[in-house]
């Protein structure tokens, strides 16, 4: 499989004031090294403070590593370019709020011109995403007037607006109905089908077992195990993913 | 920079900031509104307090033997404006208090001289009004009999009580005294209005960004932070300016409208005016407004970038406007000119230039200096605001720099240090406070005043403290240290003390009235022992001031910022904290050093011993000048060979020691642990 996204050896420090005034360094991102395949969707799960979000932010070009080194594949050729990796990457987070101020339409033609695409190339990805995503009848309200699955729409929408390759998802289910949890997982499946590829964390365990290619179980920055889930089980000998992080996480203790 | 991202983020910005009603009402409504509402509101002030003088009738109570003498010249008054209604009568006083007489006058002689009492109300304005009238009215008689006086001794009248006529010729054309009356108040406005106009999208488009959660949004895509501060400040400036100018036509059509209407009155005050006069000055003050709008939207975005939300930014942006507010109230005072040195002072040259330019005082130099300092300065927030938005610290902290104290007490964490807020907090406090309680302090009680208000330095942080829960030990720095560290910070001192006689001989020929001024300053309240000299001026300063500027400001610095920040921030305000331009530099640099010797030897107390010593040394320069310039050597060099020797000294105290004191300052420990 074509690797699309190529990390090695990420370490990002952060410091921490402590008692005794003392700044305490501490690695939240702990020499991690990740890849992902073209056309799958790797799930991250790890406890709270485990370095998900942490690592999706270096990986999505938000934050930069302390140390180590992040590629990716564009058009066959490799780059380490920060710009070039972010066109090419759809981040979503539950931070990544939108302009609530401005339509879903000014939005993605404000975003379709900053990646760099024609007005007419814009005219016709938004009128694709609407048709996708259904968002016909509030395209041109104000986003601070929509509900939250509407809005959970157009935050989708905004990472679809420059075709990318790979999806960066931060817990993107998180605090949602079902209804707007389903369509997310719905939608991430279908962009697999068309070969798009997924990362994403959640804390939802069958959530990640019935949508995840392969998993990836970080817990105090590090990676603890990795693998399709078939793999972890027979790893633990447990069946559940529950069990399993259960299982691997008292380990690490 | 990729102008295409820009002119998207910029669109973005707009589109934006101009959604948000509460920006536009105070940037579009505001100054529309306010001025004329201004206008309306004092004429019609003004035209109340005429009314109703015109009407008023005044009672007047009059006893003693000559009130019938008062009582005629109390009716001979001819005036529209006012008249009085006169009783006869003794012993009125209480009906003054009821209210039913506004004044009561009693004219008796005593011992010879006619002498009038006068009982009236200071509390009440129509007692005081009639108070005014009767005073004119008895001047009017005394007038009257000297006059009689004089003819009787047979001498000309005029001539003895006005042995000198004076005539008086007002060269001053009718726009340059419009335009000193301008001069002082529109400055002011002007600033006012800007601050306004800019702090709201200021707000919106740093941390109104963060609290939205939009900013990490704006981090996904392939922008660089570039890009992205240069389009929110391309916005905030555009919206600084558009503040101005709307402030500056509002602020022109209600002048057109009220001179027309003088010159349609025919008041004579503002005689022949011609407003074409006023636009040559008012080209070059927009021109300068604008550099100064641009300046306040860098400065304010870079304030409020700190804060994570509105509430926080607000908390920031409000010290920071009282501020420039005061700096702006520099026009309305009548002494001071723009120097060269005053063309430098942020807000201040502004004002003080758009004063000149209202009188036609035109000097080019002072205008460029204005113009460029006011464009180095927002060039320099700027690039302060690329800083900010480049930590990720800031842009994805926890915002846990806020102001503290004001928070539920069970909330607050044990120990640690205090945050940024609440040492922002404790500094305006402290700087108040010292102003207020202890100036008043040192001129009530002298010396021991200047002690106290010194021991004002240890109590506010201190309570501050140990009301936040902080620990008392971390935050002051209280950490024992060996003897060896106290040489070590001596030696340091030493050093210190040689180049920091270097920078204030430099600063005291700089500002050479403001040096004047800080040695005259101390001279009221020093103690005539020497040794007392010592103990107010050397040793408490050296505790107290240590401990709120090496303590309390100085951890909290360091506690979120970088140690060079912490270091110059400290310091700055350690130099502004001494309230003289001359000493500022000095002061500054000696508190930079503190500072440092604090944080590498991680105890407060070398930092004392160095405040000690200098502090002793200018004590001695107090008190035996001259014994001071025969003694130590240097400073009575005469021939060029001393010179020379004197010095290399100079420079192996000013180098080689601190250096020394630097190995002693150094902890073994951490050392190790390297």
């Amino acid at each position: 499989m074509e690797k699309i996204l190529v990390a090695n050896n990420l370490v990002k420090t952060f410091e921490k004031n402590e008692k005794k005034q003392k700044k305490v360094e501490f690695n939240a991102v702990d020499n991690i090294s990740i890849s992902v395949g073209a056309g799958e969707i790797v799930g991250i799960l790890g406890p709270n403070g485990a370095g998900k979000t942490t690592l999706l932010r270096m990986l999505g070009m938000l934050m930069q590593p302390t140390s180590g080194s992040i590629s990716m594949s564009v058009g066959g050729y490799e780059s380490n370019d920060v710009s070039k990796i972010k066109a090419n990457i759809g981040y979503l987070s539950g931070n990544t709020k939108l302009y609530g101020r401005l339509s879903t339409r000014e939005l993605l033609e404000i975003l379709g011109k900053i990646y760099g695409l024609s007005n007419d190339e814009i005219k016709i990805r938004i009128e694709n995403i609407s048709n996708i995503l259904n968002l016909g009848e509030f395209i041109d309200n104000r986003i601070e007037k929509l509900s939250t699955g509407q809005t959970q729409r157009a935050s989708i929408s905004r990472c679809l607006i420059h075709n990318p390759l790979l999806y960066i998802f931060d817990e993107p289910t998180l605090g949602l109905d079902i209804i707007s949890s389903n369509s997310i997982i719905e939608f991430m499946k279908n962009e697999r089908e068309n070969g798009k590829t997924v990362l994403y964390s959640t804390h939802y365990m069958e959530e990640a077992e019935y949508l995840c290619d392969r998993i990836v179980l970080l817990d105090k920055g590090r990676i603890i195990a990795e693998g399709t889930l078939s793999e972890l089980s027979e790893l633990t000998g447990k069946d559940k993913l529950r069990d399993i992080f259960n299982y691997l996480i008292k380990e690490v203790e | 920079m990729n102008k295409r991202i820009i002119k998207q983020l910029f669109k973005k910005e707009m589109l934006d900031v101009l959604r948000d009603k509460k920006t536009v009402l105070m940037m579009v409504v505001v100054p529309l509104i306010i001025y004329p509402l201004i206008m309306v509101l004092s004429m019609s002030v003004m035209s109340a307090v005429t009314q109703d003088m015109a009407k008023s009738t005044y009672n007047v109570a009059i006893g003693g033997e000559y009130r019938n003498e008062y009582v005629k010249l109390l009716e001979e008054t001819e005036s529209q404006e006012y008249s009085f209604e006169i009783k006869l009568s003794d012993g009125m006083e209480d009906d003054l208090q009821s209210g039913e007489i506004d004044i009561y006058i009693t004219a008796e002689d005593v011992l010879g001289k006619e002498t009038v009492s006068v009982y009236y109300l200071s509390a009440s304005t129509k007692s005081s009004y009639a108070l005014n009238m009767i005073l004119d009215k008895i001047d009017e008689r005394a007038q009257a009999k000297t006059n009689d006086i004089l003819d009787e001794a047979g001498l000309d009248s005029d001539v003895v009580l006005n042995p000198i006529s004076i005539n008086y010729y007002d060269h001053s054309t009718a726009e340059e005294s419009t335009g000193s009356l301008l001069g002082s108040i529109l400055p002011f406005m002007l600033v006012v209005s800007i601050l306004m106009g800019t702090m709201y999208p200021a707000i919106d488009t740093t941390s109104g960004e963060k609290e939205r959660g939009t900013l990490e949004t704006v981090l996904t895509l392939p922008v660089t932070s570039q890009e992205l501060i240069f389009s929110k400040f391309l916005a905030v400036g555009l919206f600084g300016i558009a503040s101005a100018l709307l402030n500056i036509i509002s602020m022109c059509g209600v002048m057109a409208y009220m001179f027309n209407m003088m010159e349609s009155l025919g008041a004579s005050a503002f005689g022949n005016f011609e407003i074409s006069k006023f636009i040559p000055p008012m080209l070059i003050g927009v021109l300068c407004v604008f550099a100064f709008a641009i300046f306040v939207s860098a400065l304010s975005m870079c304030v409020c970038a700190f804060a994570k939300s509105y509430k926080e930014a607000n908390n920031y942006i409000t010290p920071v406007s009282l501020v420039v507010m005061l700096a702006s109230f520099i026009s309305f005072i009548p002494g001071i000119e723009l120097t060269k040195n005053m063309a430098l002072v942020p807000v201040a040259n502004l004002c003080l230039l758009l004063r000149d330019l209202l009188v036609f005082k035109f000097n080019y130099l002072n205008i460029l200096l204005v113009l460029v300092s006011n464009i180095i300065y927002g060039i320099i927030a700027v690039l302060i605001l690329g800083k900010i938005y480049n930590s990720e610290s800031i842009m994805f902290g926890d915002g846990q720099s806020g102001i503290q104290i004001f928070e539920k007490r069970s909330n607050m964490k044990k120990g640690g240090v205090p945050t940024l807020g609440d040492c922002g907090f404790v500094v305006v406090l402290m700087a108040l406070v010292y102003l207020y309680v202890g100036s008043s302090l040192q001129m009530k009680l002298g010396t021991m005043g200047l002690v106290t208000s010194q021991l004002l330095f240890i109590v506010v942080p201190l309570v501050v403290t140990l009301y936040s829960k902080k620990s008392v030990k971390d935050t002051f720095n209280f950490n024992p240290c060996k003897f060896k560290k106290l040489i070590g910070g001596a030696l340091v001192g030493v050093g210190t003390i040689a180049w920091s006689l270097v920078i204030s001989a430099i600063s005291a020929t700089i500002f050479r009235d403001s040096a004047k001024a800080s040695e005259q300053s101390l001279e009221g309240y020093l103690p005539d022992s020497f040794l007392l000299g010592v103990l107010v001026v050397a040793v408490t300063p050296a505790i107290c001031e240590e401990i709120f500027f090496r303590g309390y400001v100085f951890s909290a610095l360091r506690g979120k910022l970088k140690i060079t920040t912490a270091i110059i921030l400290s310091a700055t305000l350690f130099g502004i904290f001494h309230m003289s331009l001359a000493k500022l530099l000095t002061t500054a640099f000696l508190g930079g050093v503190i500072a440092y010797v604090g944080y590498k030897s991680k105890s407060i107390f070398p930092g004392m011993v160095i405040h000690f010593l200098n502090n002793t040394l200018s004590c001695i320069a107090l008190y035996h000048p001259v014994w001071l310039v025969k003694t130590v050597w240097f400073f009575n060099m005469r021939t060029v060979g001393e010179r020379l020797l004197s010095t290399i000294f100079v420079i192996i105290v000013a180098l080689v020691l601190p250096k020394i004191g630097l190995v002693l300052l150094k902890d073994k420990e951490a050392q190790h642990n390297l």
